[in-house]
């Protein structure tokens, strides 16, 4: 059973982003695209998201950049980093960001679902763990 | 190859040229020069030995002849004819005078050619001959004073005279010259065992016996000899000549030196030199070999060396080249494949909306797709391994053994072995030292190697893995297969990506291409090569590396 969450699909190439939105909204997930680092901060600060998808290679802010905004300006947000090419040195520098994991084309659709359902369930426990913490605290401060 | 060999004969040769011309011509020329110098001047000196012996011999043979002339002229002058014509005062005269015993008769003739008085050994041969008709009998009465030629005369025996008639040429007083004495005279002029003095007439006939015992002489020295050659002395190949004339020019003293007799010093000289040049040339010729040899063995040694070396760099170079280009074609590639692998997924959702009564061929679509899926996932393999995605990414270091991690590796292929009747034969070295790198990385190249080597045999055959502890503080792997060995065409490309010898499907030529990556980022050095048995041994040299250091 999939749980209902955002996914932001960051990735320059239109048509690949495109398709894996109408993908996943297919799939009954709630996904939007955004062909740009900037774009996707933008996006980010206006609504609501739980998984980003981020292509590492990108003309302007590239993926690395914008992972280390995303973890900035929301820490909670999980990023599943996705690339075409080797460098096993940006998949040690994204890991080191605190990216969920990174991921290397071509992946089948089902392995990606996957993986960004379990980047959702880390951020589902980690917002609930926070939610909790809150309601003692609530809890601890009456009135 | 032929070439290269030529270069270096050349080599060899134009150093053999330099040194021959450098050491060995200046000793011979040298030599030569000496040689011909020592000879030179021993025909000088032997010139001028003979030019003074044979004025001496003529002064001495002049005075000889001059001095029975001047006693016969005397004894004309003293004595009246009558006197000179009675034999006892002959006897008397000859008893007197001849005491060395110069002369071995004396005679008295009237002008008709009559004997008037005799003394002397042959007293009965001559006994009532006339002298009339003998040329020197008449000569003498001509010129008054006559020394003859040699002659057999009466008496059967070759002598000579000397005689001179009474100023009113009346009679003629004649002596016999002794011919021993008179030769002895000569004779002591001999210069060398080989040397000659004798006297000829005019004829060019012997006039005293030559040393050598010639009847008479040979046709050359005849010529030699027929003209006067006071001032100098005549230099033949063997001999020099000196001639004088002596007797106003009635007889030719001839003196010959042999000049090989007298090169005796000079040839011992001469033969002395020739050994210490030969030797001399011997030796240096030799070490000149044999610094040739070992200079152009050194050029060609280090020109291999240094040919190796390039095609190692070179192929380093190569392989860092082809690595870029795959991870560079391979990034290409994985962006379509996702597209691919995206689209028949997009298809893959859509199909289950679709009324199944409407799709004929429903079943065929979900198979293609996931046959699509499946194909992209292969290539998405390869295009993975060519950029190193698939190991780990950052080498671990542990210590590792490597005997240990080479038995763990041929226990996973034992069974594929056995059944193929492969002998694995172990021989590895003792007490080597573990080294700190990455063992499962290193122990996929191994098992790829084994399984190279498996594929090589094919089947009934030996693999040999070797290990020991190399120069310099290396690790030395071995793996040498029995099988049919590589082309020699296939060894440049054995490291890149996508060579393969295997059918098609079967290997992705991307085995020993990571195997190279993977022992290039460890540190150390892969290479193959044909033994001289036939089949193929891969040599992988890895530093010993102690825990703590970095590679």
């Amino acid at each position: 059973m999939m749980h209902e969450f955002s996914v932001l699909v960051v990735d320059d190439e239109e048509e690949f982003r495109d398709l894996t939105v109408r993908i996943l909204l297919k799939r009954g997930l709630s996904a939007r695209g955004a062909a740009s680092g900037q774009e996707a901060l933008e996006i980010l600060e206006s609504s609501h998201t739980d998984v980003v998808l981020l292509d590492v290679k990108m003309p302007g802010i590239d993926g690395i950049e914008t992972l280390g905004e995303i973890r900035k300006r929301k820490p909670l947000i999980e990023v599943v980093l996705l690339t075409g090419h080797a460098s096993v040195e940006s998949g040690i520098d994204g890991m080191k960001l605190g990216a969920f994991d990174y991921l290397m084309k071509p992946i089948e659709i089902e392995s990606l679902l996957d993986k960004l359902e379990q980047a959702y369930e880390k951020k589902r426990l980690q917002q609930e763990k926070i939610e909790q913490a809150q309601i003692k605290k609530h809890m601890a401060m009456p009135g | 190859m032929e070439r290269k060999k030529q270069y270096y004969t050349t080599i060899t040769r134009r150093l053999l040229i330099a040194f021959f011309c450098l050491s060995i011509l200046p000793i011979v020329s040298f030599a030569w020069i000496m040689k011909d110098a020592v000879e030179e001047t021993n025909i000088i000196k032997l010139q001028e030995l003979t030019t003074s012996t044979i004025e001496h011999r003529t002064e001495v043979i002049s005075q000889f002849l001059q001095d029975k002339i001047n006693l016969l002229s005397l004894l004309v002058s003293i004595y009246p004819q009558d006197y000179l014509f009675n034999l006892e005062n002959i006897e008397k005269l000859f008893l007197a005078m001849n005491s060395g015993g110069d002369i071995v008769d004396l005679q008295v003739i009237d002008v008709s050619g009559n004997q008037h008085g005799y003394v002397g050994p042959y007293r009965d041969k001559i006994k009532g001959k006339t002298y009339s008709n003998a040329p020197w009998f008449m000569e003498t009465l001509i010129s008054g004073v006559h020394v003859s030629d040699v002659f057999t005369g009466y008496r059967d025996t070759p002598h000579f005279v000397v005689a001179v008639t009474d100023p009113l040429k009346t009679y003629v007083l004649r002596a016999t010259i002794n011919s021993s004495m008179f030769n002895a005279l000569l004779h002591s002029a001999q210069l060398g065992p080989n040397g000659d003095a004798f006297i000829v007439n005019r004829a060019g006939v012997l006039q005293t016996p030559g040393l050598l015992n010639r009847p008479e002489l040979s046709a050359t020295e005849k010529e030699l000899i027929s003209f006067d050659n006071i001032s100098s002395s005549l230099v033949t190949e063997d001999n020099i000549y000196a001639t004088r004339w002596i007797d106003k020019g009635h007889w030719l003293l001839v003196l010959k030196a042999n000049i090989d007799d007298s090169l005796g010093y000079y040839l011992r000289l001469r033969d002395r030199i020739i050994l210490i040049v030969v030797i001399i040339s011997i030796i240096s010729m030799s070490a000149a070999t044999f610094a040739s040899v070992s200079l152009s063995r050194n050029f060609e040694h280090s020109d291999k060396e240094y040919a190796a070396l390039n095609q190692q760099f070179a192929q380093v170079e190569k392989m860092a080249t082809v690595g870029r280009l795959a991870a560079g074609i391979a990034h290409e590639i994985n962006n379509p494949l996702q597209m691919i692998t995206n689209q028949a997924g997009w298809i893959g959702e859509l199909l289950p909306d679709e009324d199944p009564s409407q799709i004929k061929n429903l079943e065929e679509y979900n198979r293609a797709v996931e046959q699509i899926k499946h194909h992209v996932q292969r290539a998405g393999t390869i295009t993975h391994r060519l950029l190193g995605f698939s190991r780990k990414m950052s080498t671990q270091q542990e210590s590792v053994k490597i005997n240990d991690l080479i038995e763990e590796t041929i226990s996973f292929v034992d069974r594929e072995a056995s059944y193929n009747n492969i002998n694995i034969v172990r021989n590895l070295a003792e007490n080597l030292p573990a080294t700190m790198t990455d063992g499962p990385q290193l122990q996929q190249v191994f098992l790829n190697l084994i399984n190279n080597a498996i594929d090589a045999v094919g089947q009934n055959g030996e693999i040999q893995i070797h290990t020991r502890f190399g120069k310099n503080n290396k690790l030395v792997v071995e793996f040498a297969d029995s099988g049919r060995g590589i082309p020699p065409e296939n060894i440049k490309h054995l490291f890149d990506p996508f060579f393969t010898t295997k059918d098609p499907g079967k290997g992705t030529g991307l085995g020993l291409y990571i195997s190279y990556d993977i022992i290039q980022k460890l540190g150390g050095t892969i290479t193959a090569e044909n033994q001289n048995s036939g089949g193929a041994v891969f040599t992988i040299v890895l530093p010993v590396i102690s825990f703590g250091s970095k590679i």
